[in-house]
């Protein structure tokens, strides 16, 4: 059983077809490149995994279970729940400019860990009503509160290893605007690990830096090997080097797939050959 | 006897009206303007399109106009009493107001980059936790300039009051006028640059404060 398994992604932009029916599956643990031309759909597809996009038709199945049916409306908190089971980082960042390189990290645990402590205070309340307890409302607030303040220290000290684990852990008080694109990166990198997700995803995770920074996140993305991660880069060589399996697209379609030796080394399609040329001769 | 103390005391009283009708203005009309943007962005026709009909309306004529519509209008139509006269000042200043402010949340809310909201998105947060902990601290940020433009218009607008007998300051110091004491409607300036420079300093810390913030 693969432990992710998309089945027939399609969609449509108005008249034109960009997901022209994908399938790919990947293991647990495995590291899947996407390459192909600007415009072949990508994004678009790393979009409908994140369930920013929904497709138009489509299933993915993950560690053997269907968890979105393109077919089924499914409820705001249930799509929330599936949807963190996917992280990803943009190409362009998209850090919350108002908050500190730490606090983009926690933000979203923090948020739940509050949600948490709401419910524990509610329950608590319930316990200390059935128990005949006086004053329940105000002990329950007063465990909430505890509760809520512990869960909000271990999300800062988790979102502190984080920063740390991507080489940032001098600059967790600094904003988005004081940090180099490359450093922004990493704390999107770090924001994204922050739930762990079943996969993370990364959209050209590269291409908005300056030559000289892609260096350092392509070296953090590295030290993640051992996640399942969806990839979709220009940089040929750091998919050659860190994808089990390559996904070359074009058009909307899957052109050609297989491992980074099949893919870079034994390309069959022409379409391909041609693309790895252009990229070579780029470089 | 008319001693510059006696005329300070009567116009302070005065300012104190033109105090009232703008704190009361901009405690309501702020949150209403809030309600008034996120109607005139609805998805749905049948909300979007009145709004911004109504959005149209209230920018498009003359405050003063509203103001006369607001307090003869319920009599002269229904023939029922319509509100005291302080009432519709403030119905009419926050209705007005409320629409300014509208227009200025929702260009500042359709500039926060799409991406800020699909990355809270992603990240699982409620719709709820994205418009607060996301975007409106952005939209804040964005506001600051063009809000605080408003509020000092808002100040000065506070006079058109007397037009339905609010006595605001320069309608106290008209009184003097018709004495044949002219100075007074002057000396009012003096209370509204007074205002006007505590509002500009406010706002100048307001915006250093939030300075850190790159938009
Ligand atoms: N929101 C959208 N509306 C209309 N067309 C879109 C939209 N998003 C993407 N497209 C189109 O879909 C095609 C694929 O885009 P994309 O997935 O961004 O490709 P890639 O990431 O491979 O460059 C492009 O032709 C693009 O113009
Ligand atoms: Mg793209």
């Amino acid at each position: 059983m693969d432990f992710l398994h998309v089945e027939g992604f399609r969609k449509k932009f108005y008249n034109t077809e960009v997901l022209k029916g994908i399938d790919f599956s990947l293991q647990k643990g495995e590291i899947l490149a996407i390459i192909g031309a600007s415009g072949s759909g990508k994004t678009t597809l790393l979009r409908c995994l994140n369930f920013l996009e929904t497709p138009d038709e489509g299933k993915v199945y993950l560690d053997g279970e269907l968890l979105s049916d393109a077919k089924e409306r499914y409820p705001e908190g249930t799509l929330r729940e599936k949807r963190k089971k996917f992280g990803l980082v943009f190409q362009n960042f998209n850090l919350f400019p108002h908050y500190r390189a730490i606090k983009n990290v926690s933000l979203a645990s923090d948020l739940a860990a509050k949600e948490r402590a709401k419910e524990f205070r509610r329950e608590q309340k319930r316990r200390y009503r059935e128990e005949g307890v006086r004053f329940a409302g105000r002990l329950a607030r007063r465990d909430g509160a505890k509760f809520r303040e512990e869960a909000l220290k271990e999300s800062a000290r988790r979102a502190e290893e984080l920063l740390e684990t991507v080489g940032l852990g001098d600059k967790k008080q600094s904003y988005p605007g004081e940090l180099s694109g490359g450093q922004q990166q990493r704390v999107a990198i770090a924001r994204a690990l922050a739930l762990d997700p079943e996969v993370l995803c990364f959209d050209e995770p590269t291409s908005a830096l300056d030559p000289e920074l892609t260096g350092e996140v392509l070296r953090v993305i590295r030290a993640l090997k051992g996640r399942t991660m969806i990839i979709v880069t220009h940089e040929m060589k750091f998919a050659r080097e860190v994808a089990d399996k390559v996904l070359f697209m074009a058009d909307g379609a899957v052109e050609e797939e297989g491992t980074p030796e099949e893919i870079f080394v034994h390309a069959r399609s022409e379409k391909l050959r041609a693309f790895l040329k252009r990229e070579n001769s780029g470089d | 006897m008319n001693t510059f103390l006696s005329i300070t005391l009567d116009l302070l009283e005065g300012f104190g009206t033109t105090c009232l009708i703008f704190a009361l203005t901009l405690a309501l009309a702020l949150p209403l303007g809030l309600v008034v943007a996120f109607g005139s962005m609805s998805r749905f026709r049948l909300l979007r399109l009145p709004v911004r009909t109504l959005v149209w309306i209230i920018r498009g004529t003359p405050l003063m106009l509203q103001l006369i519509a607001i307090f003869y209008g319920p009599s002269l139509l229904f023939g029922i009493g319509g509100f005291d006269r302080l009432t519709a000042v403030i119905v009419a200043f926050v209705i007005n107001y409320a629409c300014y402010f509208s227009e200025i949340y929702r260009g500042g809310i359709e500039g926060v980059p799409a991406g800020q909201r699909e990355a809270a998105q992603v990240l699982g947060l409620t719709k709820r936790q994205t418009f607060f902990y996301v975007i409106l601290p952005q939209v804040i940020k964005r506001i600051t300039a063009p809000m605080s433009n408003e509020v000092m218009t808002l100040v000065k607008d506070t006079s058109l009051a007397r037009i339905i007998s609010v006595a605001e300051i320069i309608m106290v110091s008209q009184e003097y006028t018709r004495q044949g004491l002219i100075w007074p409607l002057f000396y009012t300036g003096a209370f509204y640059l007074l205002f006007i420079g505590i509002l500009t300093l406010l706002f100048r810390f307001l915006e250093k404060k939030l300075a850190y913030i790159k938009v």
